[in-house]
Parts: C-alpha cells; sequence; structure tokens
C-alpha cells in the first residue's frame, strides 16, 4: 500500500513539472482525465473548523464516510487537517458517523 | 496560562431558557474562580442532531471561548460531564492554531506581495484587475512540493 501511494504522488509531482499535461507517450490512456487540485489550496482555505459544516460536508458522501483523497484530490495536509475537523464534527452531531 | 480554548455543548432541548442560561453562569462562575475568563458567548439555538443521542433528536448548541488555564478546563469538563441537562460537549484547545492560520495568511500576502513588485506593479491587487490572478497558476505549481 506504502509502495501504491508512493508511486500515485510521483505520477502527480511528474505531471506537475510537465505543466499539468499528461498523454506523453509512457503511458496511454485514452480517456481524458482532469487533474485534480486540493480544493483548500485552491481557494487558499487556512481554517479547517469542525463548526463549519458547510464546507465539511461535500467530504462525507451519502454513507456519511469520508472521501479519500484518491477521489477529492486534497493534499495531504489539508486532508489530515479535514480529518479531525470531521471527527469533531462527530461529535457533537453536526455530522454523521453512518448513514443508512 | 494564558490558553485560549473553545467549549461547545449540546443542551438537552427539555432545557428551557433559563437553565441554558444558568449553565453559563455556572461555567463562567468557574472560570472566574480559577483564574480565567469567557471572551465569547454564542448561542445557536435549537439544531437537529445529525444522529439520535440517547432519545434526542434535537439540542441547543452553545458555544464559548475561555481563556484561561488547562486546570480550569479539566474542572469544567468534570462539571459538564456530571450535568445530565448537558448532553454532548467538546473542548478544544485554538490559540496555536490560531497562530498557525494567522502566520500562514501573512505568509501568503508577504509573497503575493513581493512576486508582484518583482514584476513592477504596485504591490496590492487593483480593483480593476481580473479574478484570474498569475498568483493562482504558481500556487497550482506548488502543490506537489506540499504533498511531499
Amino acid at each position: 500500500m506504502n509502495g501504491k501511494r508512493g508511486f500515485g504522488g510521483g505520477g502527480r509531482g511528474k505531471a506537475g513539472a510537465q505543466g499539468g499535461q499528461q498523454g506523453k507517450d509512457g503511458q496511454r490512456r485514452p480517456m481524458f482525465r482532469r487533474r485534480k487540485v486540493c480544493k483548500f489550496c485552491a481557494d487558499k482555505i487556512d481554517d479547517i473548523n469542525y463548526k463549519d459544516t458547510k464546507l465539511l460536508m461535500p467530504f462525507v458522501p451519502e454513507r456519511a464516510k469520508i472521501l479519500p483523497r484518491r477521489i477529492s484530490g486534497t493534499c495531504a495536509m489539508h486532508q489530515r487537517k479535514l480529518r479531525t475537523a470531521i471527527m469533531r464534527a462527530r461529535q457533537l452531531a453536526l455530522i454523521p458517523y453512518t448513514a443508512e | 496560562m494564558n490558553r485560549k480554548y473553545e467549549l461547545v455543548y449540546v443542551v438537552s432541548p427539555d432545557a428551557t431558557d433559563a437553565q441554558v442560561g444558568d449553565l453559563h453562569s455556572q461555567v463562567e462562575q468557574i472560570a472566574q474562580r480559577l483564574g480565567g475568563k469567557i471572551d465569547k458567548t454564542d448561542n445557536w439555538g435549537r439544531r437537529k442532531l445529525a444522529y439520535e443521542i440517547g432519545r434526542h433528536k434535537e439540542g441547543t448548541y452553545v458555544l464559548e471561548t475561555i481563556d484561561g488555564g488547562g486546570e480550569l478546563m479539566k474542572e469544567i469538563d468534570r462539571r459538564l460531564k456530571v450535568s445530565d441537562l448537558i448532553i454532548r460537549h467538546l473542548i478544544v484547545r485554538i490559540d496555536e492554531d490560531q497562530t498557525k492560520i494567522e502566520r500562514t495568511r501573512s505568509k501568503r500576502t508577504d509573497s503575493t506581495r513581493r512576486r508582484r513588485v518583482a514584476r513592477g506593479l504596485p504591490p496590492d491587487r487593483q480593483p480593476g484587475e481580473g479574478q484570474r490572478s498569475d498568483m493562482e497558476d504558481d500556487d497550482r505549481f506548488d502543490l506537489p512540493e506540499v504533498e511531499r
């Protein structure tokens, strides 16, 4: 799992260095995939607060599980902060733990 | 000693407004006794809970920002645990996070200004400039570095 994640990160870093364009002859990908950008970095949100349910709700879809980084594109630092914020909000019943 | 804490507690919906006010004054009393003070109080009013706690489906949320030491918060925590009107509470230390946020914010404005000056622009963004600034692109470039 560790190796996999390292590989993914390296790949993304490379894409960034090349100016965000994939489709080099190294790996062929017929489908166009948009490069994911961390929402918090892009919007410059410094404070991920547990009281701000509106901000957190998009990251806990249907089943109320925390959206993984590989889907949301959040960077590691912000995913960590997001996680603590969601866990705090759950304690106060602002966000559900589960939904059936 | 001068640390900042945030306290949120959820009061049972059966409690009257007077009882909620009573809880607030209790907290205030403890704070005063142990050499702290309440900076701010915010009553969010009655909200629906995201899940049932016991038999409750709603609760009154109250947020207090408290200036004080660890001993004080320990005492408040103990008292809130004992009280049966309160169905949930959370104490979070906020002063460290606040300074961190402040630092990143000032760092960012500083670097923006420096870049703008380097390009021969006035340091602050002019009202006529478009929504997409050059700075956004720079930040996207920085992103992989943050991840590593």
